[in-house]
C-alpha cells in the first residue's frame, strides 16, 4: 500500500513538473528562434501576458479553447512584433525595448481586464483544455499517466520541441537563421535578407511566447489575474541560456524549473507550519543558482542585441 | 531645421499620449473632460495633492539615481525594486535591534543600514556580471522576487508585530523616524535626501575621477581595460552605488511614510525608476524632472480613478507608452534621405 | 566608350550625411580583364563597388552590366547577376563549416534539404581546379586569413561569377601567397572572368592588372591602360604628389640600454599556448619590426605588454623592472605609450569629447586630478595644445571624437600616448586604413620617438613600413619568433616572406641576396 502511495504521489509530482515547464519550454523555443537571429525580447515577460491575457477573454467569451489559443498566439505575436519593429526597424536598444513593453503589457492587461470584469472578488474563470489519454500508452505504470495522460498543449510542445530541433540544425533555413544571428553582414551579402530572417525569427517568438501564455491561463490554472506570469518570462530566458538555444536542452532546463515549481506547490500544501514564501521563492533561488552553474557553457550568437545597420559606413 | 523637428517630435508624442489617454478614459466610460479635470486637480488643485507628488517623488527620484548610476556604468540594474525591499528591511532590523539611539544617530544609522544592504543586494548580480558575465538583467529581476518573498518571511516571524494579526511589524522606534517637513502633509526627510543625493551623483559622475572612470566603463569596456582601469572593480562598485541608493528610498518608504514594515509598501516604485532614469536620460536632474513628472502622472492617475472611474492601471500605459514612442522617436519622426533610403530595403 | 565592355558605371554620385564619397564617377570594365581601381583610403573605391554590388543605393548615375541597365537593391540580386565581391574585412560565419559558408543564401538542389554530400563533391571540384587545400567540412575559425580569402573567392566561383570585385586582396597575404594568388587570377582572366581589384598599392597594380582607374576624393582621376604606365605616374593620380619616401637614419644604440625586454615570454589561452616562448629586447632609440601574417600571436604579444592580457610563462621587462604582474597603469607610469589596433574599440571612447579621451591616460596625473576631482580648465589646455602641435582638424576640444576623421582619431591618440615622451612604445598597425598624409604624419613622429631615444615595438602587416622604419626585423608565426633580422638595406623580400609562411631560417645561404 505504501509503494502504490509512493508511486501515486511520484506521479502527480512528475505530472506537475511538465506541465509546470511546458509554458517554459514554450516560450523557451520562440526566444531561441529570436535569439539565434540576433534579437534578445527581454519582453518575453509581456508576450506570455499578453498570449495569457487575450486567450483567456476571448476563451471566456466563446467558451472556446481553440479560439482562446488563437487569441493568445495573435496577442503574443503583436507584442514580438512591436519589439521586432524597435530592435529592427528603429534600431533600438534591445533589452530597454523588451523592458518598456513589460511596463506597458503589464498596465494594459490590467486596465483591460479592469474594463471587461469590473472589480470582482471572485475571479472569472474561463473553460481550460480538458486531459486527452492516449489508449494503451497512457496505462504503462507511472511513464504512461505522466507522459500519455495530458493536454493538447503538452503533446503539442512534444512535437513543436522535435520540429524546432529539426528547423534549426537539419536544415538550409537554420544555416541562414545561424549565420544572420552571428554575422548579419556576412549573410546580407550572401543574398540573405537579414530583416525579413529576423521578423520571421520575432514572429516565431510571439507564436510560442502567445501560446505558452494560453498554457497558462487555459491549461494550467482557468483563470487570470493580474501580472499572471510573475516573471514566468524572465525564468524561460534562463531556460533558454541554460538549454543552450537548443531545443531539447530547453526542455530539460524547464524540466528543472519545472520541478521547482511542483516541488513549491506540493510544499505549500504539506502543512509544514513555514511561511509559504519560503517555497514561493525557492524557482527563483532555483533559477539564480542554474544560471550561475551554466556560466561558460553557452556561447551567445554573436550579434546578439546588436542592430544591423546596413549602410553603417 | 533639425531643431524643429526634434521640437515637433516631441509635439506629437504628447499629442499620441494624449489620444492615447482619451481613448482609454472612453472606453470605460468616463468622461473625458470631468478626467481630465479631476487628473489635474488632483496634482494642482490643493496644498495637500501637490505634496502628495512630491512624496511619491521622493523614492522614484531616490532609486531612479541609482537605476542611473548603474544604467551609465553599463550594469542593467532592473532591480530597484528588490534593492528598495532590502533598504526597508535592514531599517527596521536595525531600529528593533538598538531601539534607544537619539534621533540624529538613528537616523544616520538607518539610512547607512538601507544603503548596505540594497548596496549588497545589487552588488551580488554585479559581481557575478563582473567575475561570471552573467546576466545582471535576469539575475536582477530573481532577486526582486526573492526579496519580496523574504519581505513576507520576516514579517510573518522574527519582525512580526504580535500585538496585530496582520502580517506586519511593530511601530519603528522614535528616534527613527524620518521629521516631517510641512505638516500636515506627508512630506518628509527623504525628499530632501533625495535632493542632496541628486547634486551629489551629479557631482560624482561629472566632477570626480570615479565617476568619469564609471562612465568610460559604461561607453567602453575594452578600452577603459586598454587605459588601465580595472573595469570589473567599477562595475561591482556601480551596482553597489546604484543598488545603495534605492535601499535609501526603501529606508524613506518605511521611515517617512509607513513607519512599520509591512508587504506591499512599494506598488512598483522600483520599476517605475526604472522609466525615470530612461527619461530622465541617466542625468540626475534630469532624473529629478522625470521623478516629479511620472509622480503627478501617478498622483493624478489615482485622483482620476477616484473621481472620474478610471482604473489607475492607465499610469502604466501611459507610462510604457512614452518610454516605446520615446525609443522610436528618431525613425518614426525623422524624414531624412538616411531613414528612407533603409526603408527601401 | 568601347563596345567590348561588359560593366559601364556612369556619373555615380553618392553622398553620406551630404558629404560625397563619390561624385560623377565613372568606371568601364572589360570582359576578361584585370582592372584596378587604385586610390588612398577615403577616395570612394569601396563606395563605388558596394553600390555596384547592391549594398549602398546610389544618388545618381547609371549602372550597365551585359549592355542592361541594372539597378541592383541588395546584394543578392548582384549575386544572381554573376557578380561577386570579396570584402577586406570577410563576410564569411566563423562558426559555420566551408561548404555551409559557400553555399550560404543559395537555394541548392533539394532546399530545404540540400545534399551535402553532393555540394562537398563539387566544391572539391573547384578546390582541386586551383590547387587549393581546404576540406569543405573545415569550420571557417580554424582557418588562417589567407585559407578564409581562398573560402571567399571559392564561394564567388562557385556562384559563377563573372564579376569578381576584390577589396584590398593582398593586404592579408604573404608575398609567397600573393605571387600564388595572382596566377590564379590570371587563370581566371584566361577562362574569361573580370576581375576588379580594389587597393591602394601601386607595385600591386603594375603586377597584375592590365588597366587601371584611379580616384581621389571620391572623383575620378584617370583610366589608363598598365603597360603605359609607372609608379611615379600612379603616384601622381593618386595623391597629386610624389610618395615621399620616409626612411630612418641609421644610429648607434647601446646594446646594455634596454628599454622593453621580453625574456621566455610566453601566453596561453584556453590551455593552448598561442605565444612564445620568445625573448627580445629593444634597446633605447631602437625600433624593432614585427612582421607577419595577420593572427599570429601578434594580438597576444602587445596585449601582454600593455598588461591586458597575463602572460603564462616569462617575464615583460620596462626600463630594466620586471613589470609581469604589474598592472597596466603601474606600466603606463613607468613610461609605455601603446598606440592600439582598434582605434575605435581599444583607444577612444567614441561618444566623449576630445578632451575626457585625452583623459583617459591622465586620469591618475596630478596636474589633471586633485583629491579626486577633475580639473577641466588644465585639460581644456592641454587638449588644445595637442590639437595645435599635431595639428589636429576638428571644431574644438569640446566635440565628440566620433566626428573626428580616421587620420584625426589617429593623431589625438598619437598626441596622447605620446604626451610625456614615453620611453617604451607599442604601435600596433599604426597605419592602418589612414590615408597617405596621415600615414607619413605618424611614421614621422614615430622616427621623431626613436631619435629621442624611445624603444618601439612596431607590430604591422605593412611590410613596406616594417622595412622603412625598423632597425631590426622580428617575424612572428603561430606565435613564435621565426628569425630577428637586421634591416640593413639587404634582407630578402622573398626569404621574409617564407619565414611568415612558416619555413625555418635554417638555409642561411638563401638569407642574403647577393
Amino acid at each position: 500500500m505504501i509503494e502504490t502511495g509512493l508511486i501515486a504521489t511520484l506521479t502527480a509530482f512528475l505530472s506537475a513538473t511538465l506541465r509546470m515547464a511546458m509554458p517554459l519550454t514554450l516560450a523557451g523555443l520562440g526566444e531561441t528562434f529570436s535569439e539565434k537571429s540576433g534579437i534578445l525580447n527581454i519582453g518575453l515577460e509581456a508576450i506570455m501576458l499578453s498570449g495569457a491575457f487575450f486567450s483567456f477573454i476571448i476563451a471566456f467569451m466563446t467558451q472556446s479553447v481553440l479560439l482562446g489559443v488563437c487569441a493568445g498566439i495573435a496577442g503574443g505575436i503583436a507584442v514580438s512584433s512591436i519589439h521586432a519593429y524597435l530592435s529592427i526597424h528603429c534600431k533600438v536598444n534591445q533589452t530597454i525595448a523588451g523592458l518598456a513593453l513589460n511596463f506597458f503589457i503589464m498596465g494594459l492587461t490590467s486596465f483591460l481586464f479592469l474594463i471587461v470584469f469590473g472589480k470582482t472578488t471572485t475571479l472569472p474563470e474561463c473553460p481550460v483544455s480538458p486531459k486527452i489519454p492516449i489508449p494503451v500508452l497512457s496505462h504503462i505504470p507511472l511513464i504512461g499517466p505522466v507522459l500519455f495522460n495530458q493536454d493538447l498543449f503538452v503533446y503539442f510542445t512534444f512535437v513543436a520541441i522535435f520540429f524546432a530541433w529539426f528547423f534549426i540544425n537539419r536544415t538550409e533555413w537554420g544555416i541562414n537563421l545561424h549565420a544572420v544571428g552571428e554575422k548579419p553582414k556576412a549573410a546580407d551579402s550572401a543574398g540573405l535578407n537579414v530583416f525579413r530572417i529576423r521578423y520571421l525569427s520575432t514572429i516565431a517568438n510571439g507564436f510560442f511566447g502567445g501560446l505558452a501564455g494560453s498554457y497558462l491561463t487555459l491549461g494550467l490554472l482557468g483563470f487570470f489575474m493580474e501580472n499572471i506570469t510573475s516573471g514566468k518570462g524572465y525564468i524561460a530566458l534562463v531556460v533558454v541560456i541554460l538549454g543552450r538555444r537548443n531545443p531539447p536542452g530547453i526542455l530539460l532546463a524547464a524540466l528543472v524549473v519545472g520541478a521547482a515549481e511542483a516541488l513549491q506547490f506540493r510544499m505549500q500544501t504539506s502543512g509544514i507550519p513555514v511561511p509559504s514564501q519560503l517555497f514561493t521563492m525557492f524557482p527563483y533561488v532555483i533559477t539564480v543558482v542554474v544560471l550561475f552553474l551554466a556560466v561558460g557553457k553557452s556561447r551567445e550568437p554573436s550579434a546578439l542585441g546588436i542592430p544591423y545597420i546596413r549602410s553603417k559606413r | 531645421m533639425e531643431r524643429l523637428k526634434s521640437a515637433l517630435s516631441y509635439i506629437l508624442i504628447i499629442v499620441i499620449i494624449l489620444a492615447l489617454s482619451v481613448v482609454l478614459i472612453l472606453s470605460v466610460g468616463s468622461d473625458v473632460q470631468e478626467s481630465f479635470v479631476s487628473f489635474f486637480r488632483g496634482i494642482f488643485g490643493s496644498l495637500y495633492g501637490f505634496s502628495e507628488v512630491l512624496v511619491r517623488a521622493t523614492p522614484l527620484v531616490m532609486a531612479g539615481l541609482g537605476v542611473s548610476i548603474g544604467f551609465k556604468t553599463g550594469f542593467i540594474n532592473i532591480g530597484a525594486e528588490g534593492q528598495i525591499y532590502l533598504g526597508a528591511i535592514a531599517v527596521t532590523t536595525i531600529a528593533f535591534l538598538l531601539p534607544g539611539l537619539p534621533s540624529v544617530f538613528a537616523i544616520l544609522l538607518g539610512i547607512t543600514a538601507g544603503f548596505i544592504a540594497g548596496g549588497v543586494w545589487a552588488l551580488i548580480p554585479g559581481y557575478l556580471k563582473a567575475r561570471f558575465g552573467i546576466s545582471e538583467v535576469i539575475n536582477t529581476i530573481m532577486f526582486n522576487y526573492i526579496a519580496i518573498n523574504i519581505l513576507g518571511i520576516l514579517v510573518r516571524s522574527v519582525l512580526k508585530d504580535p500585538e496585530y494579526p496582520l502580517p506586519m511589524s511593530p511601530q519603528l522606534p522614535d528616534g527613527y523616524i524620518f521629521p516631517m517637513l510641512m505638516y500636515p502633509t506627508r512630506l518628509h526627510l527623504g525628499f530632501l535626501i533625495a535632493v542632496i543625493a541628486m547634486v551629489l551623483v551629479y557631482v560624482l559622475m561629472w566632477k570626480s575621477a570615479p565617476g568619469y572612470k564609471l562612465r568610460v566603463v559604461g561607453l567602453n569596456q575594452r578600452a577603459s581595460l586598454c587605459s588601465g582601469i580595472p573595469v570589473r572593480k567599477y562595475i561591482v562598485l556601480s551596482s553597489l552605488l546604484s543598488g545603495g541608493l534605492a535601499g535609501i528610498a526603501g529606508v524613506g518608504e518605511i521611515a517617512g511614510i509607513h513607519n512599520k514594515l509591512l508587504e506591499g509598501f512599494s506598488p512598483g516604485f522600483g520599476y517605475v525608476a526604472i522609466i525615470v532614469a530612461l527619461l530622465g536620460k541617466n542625468n540626475p536632474f534630469g532624473v529629478m524632472a522625470a521623478g516629479l513628472g511620472i509622480a503627478a502622472l501617478q498622483v493624478g492617475s489615482l485622483s482620476m480613478q477616484r473621481q472620474a472611474g478610471v482604473p489607475a492601471s492607465i499610469s502604466w500605459i501611459i507610462m510604457g507608452s512614452i518610454v516605446l514612442l520615446i525609443l522610436s522617436r528618431r525613425s518614426l519622426f525623422t524624414f531624412s534621405a538616411e531613414s528612407r533610403k533603409e526603408k527601401k530595403v | 566608350m568601347s563596345t567590348d565592355s561588359t560593366l559601364l558605371m556612369e556619373d555615380i554620385d553618392k553622398y553620406f550625411f551630404g558629404k560625397a564619397a563619390n561624385d560623377k564617377v565613372s568606371l568601364e570594365v572589360k570582359r576578361g580583364e584585370i582592372h584596378a581601381l587604385l586610390g588612398e583610403n577615403g577616395a570612394g573605391k569601396t563606395t563605388l563597388m558596394n553600390i555596384l554590388y547592391g549594398i549602398y543605393q546610389r544618388d545618381a548615375g547609371t549602372i550597365t552590366w551585359k549592355g542592361e541597365d541594372v539597378h541592383f537593391e541588395s546584394p543578392r540580386e548582384a549575386i544572381d547577376n554573376r557578380i561577386g565581391m570579396v570584402h577586406q574585412h570577410f563576410m564569411l560565419v566563423p562558426t559555420l563549416t566551408v561548404s555551409q559558408n559557400i553555399t550560404l543564401g543559395l537555394k541548392s538542389e533539394g532546399h530545404p534539404f540540400p545534399n551535402r554530400r553532393s555540394i562537398d563533391e563539387k566544391i572539391c571540384e573547384i578546390l582541386r581546379t586551383y590547387g587549393v587545400n581546404i576540406s569543405p567540412t573545415d569550420k571557417v575559425s580554424s582557418l588562417s586569413v589567407g585559407g578564409e580569402q581562398w573560402v571567399e573567392i571559392i564561394k564567388l566561383l562557385y556562384r559563377n561569377a563573372e564579376l569578381l570585385i576584390l577589396d584590398e586582396p593582398t593586404a592579408v597575404l604573404t608575398p609567397q601567397e600573393t605571387e600564388r594568388f595572382f596566377d590564379v587570377l590570371k587563370k581566371l582572366r584566361q577562362e574569361g572572368h573580370s576581375v576588379i581589384i580594389i587597393t591602394h598599392r601601386i607595385p600591386e597594380v603594375l603586377a597584375i592588372t592590365d588597366r587601371v582607374t584611379i580616384l581621389r576624393d571620391g572623383r575620378n582621376v584617370a583610366t589608363i591602360k598598365t603597360a603605359d604606365t609607372d609608379s611615379v605616374e600612379l603616384s601622381h593620380y593618386m595623391i597629386g604628389r610624389e610618395l615621399k619616401t620616409i626612411s630612418r637614419t641609421p644610429h648607434v644604440v647601446s646594446p646594455q640600454d634596454e628599454g622593453l625586454g621580453l625574456d621566455e615570454l610566453a601566453v596561453e589561452e584556453n590551455g593552448r599556448a598561442v605565444l612564445g616562448p620568445l625573448s627580445l629586447s629593444i634597446r633605447k632609440g631602437e625600433m624593432i619590426g614585427i612582421a607577419g601574417v595577420d593572427g599570429n600571436g601578434q594580438k597576444h604579444l602587445a596585449e601582454v605588454v600593455l598588461g591586458v592580457r597575463d602572460c603564462s610563462a616569462g617575464k615583460v621587462r620596462l626600463l630594466g623592472k620586471d613589470v609581469s604582474s604589474a598592472s597596466i597603469q603601474q606600466r603606463k607610469d613607468l613610461g609605455l605609450g601603446y598606440i592600439a589596433e582598434d582605434r575605435q574599440n581599444d583607444a577612444l571612447i567614441m561618444d566623449m569629447d576630445m578632451r575626457e579621451n585625452v583623459l583617459l591616460r591622465m586620469y591618475s596625473k596630478r596636474e589633471y586630478v586633485r583629491s579626486g576631482f577633475i580639473k577641466y580648465a588644465s585639460i581644456h589646455e592641454a587638449t588644445k595644445e595637442m590639437i595645435d602641435t599635431y595639428n589636429i582638424k576638428t571644431a574644438g576640444p569640446g566635440k565628440p571624437v566620433r566626428y573626428l576623421s580616421g587620420g584625426n582619431q589617429q593623431k589625438l591618440i598619437l598626441a596622447r600616448e605620446l604626451s610625456g615622451s614615453p620611453p617604451v612604445i607599442v604601435a600596433f598597425h599604426p597605419t592602418r586604413g589612414l590615408d597617405i598624409g596621415a600615414t607619413e604624419f605618424v611614421r614621422q613622429k614615430l622616427l621623431e620617438r626613436r631619435a629621442s631615444g624611445s624603444s618601439i615595438l612596431l607590430i604591422s602587416a605593412d611590410l613596406d613600413e616594417i622595412f622603412s622604419l625598423s632597425d631590426r626585423i622580428a617575424v612572428l608565426f603561430h606565435g613564435r619568433l621565426m628569425a630577428v633580422l637586421e634591416n640593413d638595406g639587404n634582407v630578402d623580400v622573398n626569404y621574409l616572406g617564407r619565414l611568415m609562411a612558416g619555413e625555418s631560417a635554417g638555409s642561411s645561404s638563401e638569407r642574403r641576396v647577393e
